[in-house]
């Protein structure tokens, strides 16, 4: 059988064991915690970045696309019969008298 | 208690505070948190399909434009001040074009309509209960860089493309247009854009996306766009070259002959493949506010009228096919005007011809002559081939407004009917179904509906476009001998001197009078040409109708002349080379 004064001082020396390894833990959870805080804070200043640069390229793809519009409005513009037909006429042409057929 | 669990309590409450804070804005809060403050849910409206000519050409394309809005809690300037300024702009095309050249009365007409534009902008921005007025819908590029040099704060533009005609305004019965619809979204009517509405409008898409307050997308929220289903595209039989000239020449000859209108159909006999639709007086599809309704409708394929002389190359056809008649079977009624139940049957000219063969009959035009075909016929057998041949009903053209014509109930049949029937009188047809029938007699008896769309594209693929019916109406056979009745009836008959004579053209000619209030005017007729050139292999069908000519009311010296000038330039497109 143990002394008394022995058992209390083992109760204790556990007691103080115990105590050191909750505070490692939380030691170890504060630094997880402190390294995904910054991990997202990284990571959400690319994703902020991205989303610009997407933005950007929308942007850019709404320019093109409209300007395309503009483009192909202009050429069918340019090119149709009516237009063509006006300029030849103003330019002197005239519709062949002689036809070849093959 | 020690300091130790007093701090474990601590982080389980703010942990549990945390909890249930998170909880309340994903499930509770959700809605009105996430839809009003970050989510944006918009709708991507879709690309109307273009319809583009056998060549590729857009004969209807998209232009970029406007829906330019106000939001009148923002505005700094006075409603009054504001609608002075955009009013100008936002007014009928017609005046707004640099290009438009005004005259007084436009002028005139102009400053009220500006007037009218200024007072609903007015009543518009006054209202400061909105939050949000549309001011106007398809504004041109033109017209948005002119009131952007305002710099009106409070106003904003959305995009809202409009059709685009680079022909103007060809082949416009033929094509029909967009407008609104009650709910103000664009709706095809009349025509191809009628008809193939679905098709060509496509699927608007959706954007639903979460963002910062700034106002660019989070990728890790719920970025979930729709994009949108840009609308098919239509490729048409229809030749551009063509429809140019023949809408100019049908121009000239309208204005020649004094017609009221006119009109041309071509197309393919073998396939039923549209090659030129073309009707005068016309409109222009941009500006179709400006141009009375009534222009709207394709007479091609929506008029009705007594087809007269053209018709009876049908009942011919369906006599001979039953063996009713041969082509040198004898009219033995054709001395002189026939009289029935009443009425007196006789010729255009009052010439009489007796003894004539079925041949000739068709080559004079003969009344007296068609009612012997029908005696011999029956109405029986007349109703048969003219169902067959496919009057009283569609033809099945994938235009919107086409109407069946009309036939009276087989029960209704005396024989008087079946008399003026025979030459065409007494039953309505549409031009359509006039070249359909006679397609059917230059493709060895097959009949088959006809087609303007050949083709429908999207950005998945293509589907060609087949014709739904092909009926063998008559037999080759008859078909042929037909054709050779329609030959000799171009080169000896009434139009002969119009005729080219280094062709094999197989025609005939038609003055129908119009019937009004239980009787025919007497002053006013439908002068036509129907006919298929060359006779032995056609490449064209080609009907040419006339309502009213003034200058001379017969088929033969207006319809005529100008069937034959435009088939003069057929025979150069086709490259078909003379035959004799």
């Amino acid at each position: 059988m143990l002394p008394v004064s022995d058992f209390k001082n083992r109760n204790k020396q556990e007691k103080k064991h115990t105590g050191g390894v909750k505070v490692k833990l939380m030691v170890v959870i504060s630094a997880a915690a402190t390294l995904l805080f910054f991990t997202q804070l990284v990571f959400a200043n690319g994703l902020a970045t991205d989303g610009q640069k997407i933005a950007q390229i929308e942007d850019e793809i709404q320019k093109l696309e409209s300007e395309n519009t503009i483009l192909r409005v202009e050429i069918s513009k340019k090119s149709s019969l009516v237009s063509l037909s006006k300029k030849a006429l103003e330019d002197g042409f005239k519709k062949p008298s002689l036809v070849i057929t093959p | 208690m020690d300091r130790l669990k007093i701090l474990q309590i601590i982080f389980f409450i703010a942990a549990a505070v945390i909890i249930f804070r998170l909880f309340y804005w994903q499930f509770l809060a959700k809605n009105s948190f996430s839809s009003d403050a970050f989510l944006i849910e918009s709708e991507i409206p879709p690309s109307r399909g273009e319809i583009l000519a056998n060549d590729g050409f857009p004969l209807v394309t998209n232009q970029e434009s406007f829906l330019i809005y106000a939001k009148p809690h923002e505005l700094e300037k006075n409603p009054q001040e504001i609608a002075q300024n955009l009013a100008p702009f936002l007014i009928s095309e017609k005046f707004t074009t640099d290009s438009a050249r005004l005259s007084d009365a436009d002028k005139e007409q102009m400053k009220n309509e500006v007037e009218i534009k200024e007072k609903e902008i007015k009543n518009k921005l006054s209202d400061k209960n909105l939050f949000w007025v549309q001011l106007a819908r398809k504004v041109t590029l033109e017209t948005k860089k002119k009131v952007e040099e305002k710099k009106i704060s409070g106003i904003g533009f959305v995009q809202d493309e409009k059709r685009f005609y680079p022909e103007a305004s060809m082949a416009a019965q033929l094509l029909g247009f967009v407008a609104f619809d009650k709910v103000g979204r664009d709706t095809g009517y009349f025509g191809l854009e009628g008809f193939w509405d679905r098709n060509l409008r496509g699927k608007p898409g959706r954007l639903g996306q979460e963002q910062d307050p700034l106002g660019l997308p989070i990728l890790v929220g719920q970025y979930r766009p729709v994009p949108a289903k840009q609308g098919s595209s239509l490729y048409l039989s229809v030749a551009r070259d063509i429809q140019f000239m023949v809408e100019d020449k049908l121009r000239k000859a309208v204005e020649k002959y004094g017609a009221k209108d006119g009109t041309v159909i071509i197309a393919d006999p073998k396939n039923g493949k549209i090659l030129a639709m073309a009707t005068i007086p016309t409109y222009d599809p941009a500006l179709r506010g400006e141009f009375d309704e009534s222009l709207y409708k394709n007479p091609a394929v929506a008029d009705t009228f007594e087809p007269g002389s053209i018709f009876k190359p049908i009942t011919m056809a369906a006599a001979l096919d039953t063996k009713s008649v041969e082509p040198n079977t004898k009219c033995n009624v054709c001395s002189g005007p026939r009289q029935v139940a009443g009425f007196e049957i006789s010729t255009w000219n009052k010439k009489y011809h007796p003894d004539s063969t079925m041949t000739e009959v068709i080559q004079n035009s003969d009344n007296v002559g068609m009612t012997f075909v029908a005696e011999k016929l029956g109405v029986k057998n007349f109703l048969s081939y003219v169902e067959k041949f496919g009057f009283g009903q569609k033809t099945g053209i994938d235009l919107q407004e086409e109407s069946t014509g009309f036939l009276r109930p087989d029960e209704d049949w005396k024989q008087i009917d079946l008399f003026t029937a025979s030459f065409g009188q007494g039953i309505a047809v549409t031009p359509i179904q006039l070249v359909q029938a006679i397609s059917a007699i230059a493709n060895h008896g097959l009949l088959v509906s006809p087609k303007v769309v050949e083709k429908v594209a999207d950005g998945q693929g293509e589907e060609e476009i087949e014709p739904e019916n092909q009926v063998q109406v008559i037999s080759p056979e008859t078909a042929l001998q037909v054709t050779e009745m329609m030959v000799n009836a171009v080169e000896y008959g009434e139009a002969r001197f119009v005729a080219p004579k280094d062709y094999r053209v197989a025609g005939k000619t038609g003055t129908a009078q119009i019937p009004i209030a239980g009787h025919y005017d007497p002053n006013k007729t439908i002068a036509s040409f129907i006919g298929f050139a060359p006779a032995d292999d056609p490449k064209f069908v080609m009907l040419v109708r006339f309502t009213q000519p003034s200058s001379s009311p017969f088929g033969s010296e207006t319809a005529a002349p100008t069937f034959f000038e435009i088939a003069k330039e057929l025979f150069i497109h086709f490259g078909i080379p003379p035959e004799k």
